[in-house]
């Protein structure tokens, strides 16, 4: 289960001073937050993540306390496991796919990280494009590696930011089926933010409608 | 006493390179990556050497580190030698001189690179040292070569500040730069053409090399 409840304060561009107050607690499954740009969805998958840090509150998944600003505790990026998908996916330029994920592998000898990432390749059949670099990818290719890697630490979370928004109509319904049944083998908490209401109805188990820093809506199964 | 000197500057400008390398990247990636009180004032002086006149460098170096200057005269207790009118001393100088060219091409090219590499490798487990070295690192290369080659075509051509710290001893001190200066005051015009045409090779080389660098791109 995951817990937020969250308070931050942040200049936006402009300068206009920007309040998120968020709080609400899901199980695992899919969780898709959805609202419109700027609203903090964003934000709060960074705050998760332990990219950004919030001015106040607690952030728990599970048992594991990410963040609590009471008693002082704020685990780094690196010991929190969480399998983050970028929305321009940020998969490293001179790396290949099998490169990118083996990247992610925590362990330590070379060979099972290679091992690892094979596997991968082949889960989201794309093992055909295990040498190319990012540049000679199409969208959706590069779309498959991102998730690949990002799960491939075997992460306790995942966090996908508009993964879809970068793919064609015609590819976003097979990666929708790849990244559900992902969630099937994984059996870990999905948050997903999108602006595509097909999308959110889709993957949508709980949904959070997140405007101007609050939330708005929830629907939470 | 061509092969001397020739050798002598291969001597001083490979030393200072690999110094620049690590020092410059250090500071570039500080400069860089983090925000501190003094920031661009350190920027300043480092960048300092690109504008001032060599000699006057040359002359600060002379006052940091000579027999009785504010550093020097401490080694010089210590243990009786001093940078004055050594090899090491005309490293120093090249380093100095140098070092800016390094920074500010390296500099540029890390803080070019999208932060967030950076932050997707921290999500994937990795530290800040693995991924400055297995992610910043090779996303700048490009500018980081460029650099080097550059404080290495500055170093070699190093002079005034050379003159002043090292002296002009044949054998000893005396770079190729200030070896062509000697052949043509004592009207050896063979002797300074021959050192002035390695000079020229050596300096279009650079320039052929940083532009084939920066030709070449991940980004496609």
């Amino acid at each position: 289960m995951l817990a937020i409840n969250v308070k931050k304060s942040f200049h936006k561009q402009h300068g206009r001073l920007f309040h998120l107050d968020l709080s609400f607690s899901v199980n695992s499954g899919f969780t898709v937050l959805t609202g419109p740009s700027g609203a903090g969805k964003t934000s709060l998958l960074r705050m998760i993540a332990g990219i950004l840090t919030p001015d106040q509150g607690v952030i728990e998944l599970g048992s594991t306390v990410y963040f609590d600003r009471e008693r002082r505790i704020n685990i780094p990026i690196q010991q929190r496991n969480v399998g983050f998908v970028f929305q321009d996916y940020a998969l490293f330029p001179h790396m290949t796919a099998t490169q990118n994920i083996a990247f992610g592998v925590r362990t330590a000898a070379s060979a099972d990280r290679r091992a690892k990432a094979e596997e991968m390749l082949s889960l989201f059949h794309i093992e055909h494009i295990a040498d190319r670099l990012p540049r000679e990818m199409s969208g959706g290719e590069q779309q498959r590696v991102a998730l690949a890697r990002a799960l491939s630490c075997e992460p306790r979370i995942a966090l996908l930011d508009e993964p879809l928004s970068a793919v064609d109509i015609e590819t976003r319904g097979k990666l929708l089926d790849e990244i559900e049944s992902a969630q099937d083998r994984a059996k870990i908490p999905f948050i997903y933010v999108t602006h595509n209401e097909a999308e959110a109805a889709r993957l949508g188990t709980n949904r959070i409608y997140i405007r101007d820093g609050l939330v708005a809506a929830a629907e939470i199964a | 006493m061509i092969f001397e000197a020739l050798k002598l500057s291969l001597l001083v400008v490979s030393v200072s390179t690999a110094i620049v390398g690590v020092v410059g990247l250090g500071f570039s990636y500080l400069l860089a990556k983090s925000s501190f009180r003094g920031k661009e004032f350190l920027d300043a002086v480092l960048t300092m050497p690109l504008v001032l006149p060599p000699t006057v460098t040359g002359y600060y170096l002379i006052v940091l580190l000579g027999r009785r200057g504010i550093l020097g005269s401490y080694i010089y207790e210590l243990t009786g030698w001093s940078f004055a009118f050594t090899w090491e001393g005309a490293v120093v100088a090249a380093v100095v001189v140098s070092l800016p060219l390094m920074i500010k091409a390296s500099r540029a090219s890390i803080e070019s690179v999208h932060p967030e590499f950076e932050t997707a490798s921290y999500t994937l487990g990795k530290g800040k040292l693995e991924t400055f070295l297995r992610i910043t690192l090779p996303l700048a290369r490009r500018g980081i070569f460029a650099g080097l080659v550059l404080a290495f075509a500055r170093a070699l051509g190093e002079f005034g500040a050379t003159l002043m710290i090292a002296g002009n001893i044949p054998g000893k001190t005396q770079t190729m730069p200030l070896a062509i200066y000697e052949a043509v005051a004592s009207g050896d015009d063979h002797r300074a053409q021959l050192l002035a045409l390695v000079l020229t090779a050596v300096s279009i080389g650079a320039i052929y090399l940083t532009n084939k660098v920066s030709r070449t791109s991940f980004y496609g």
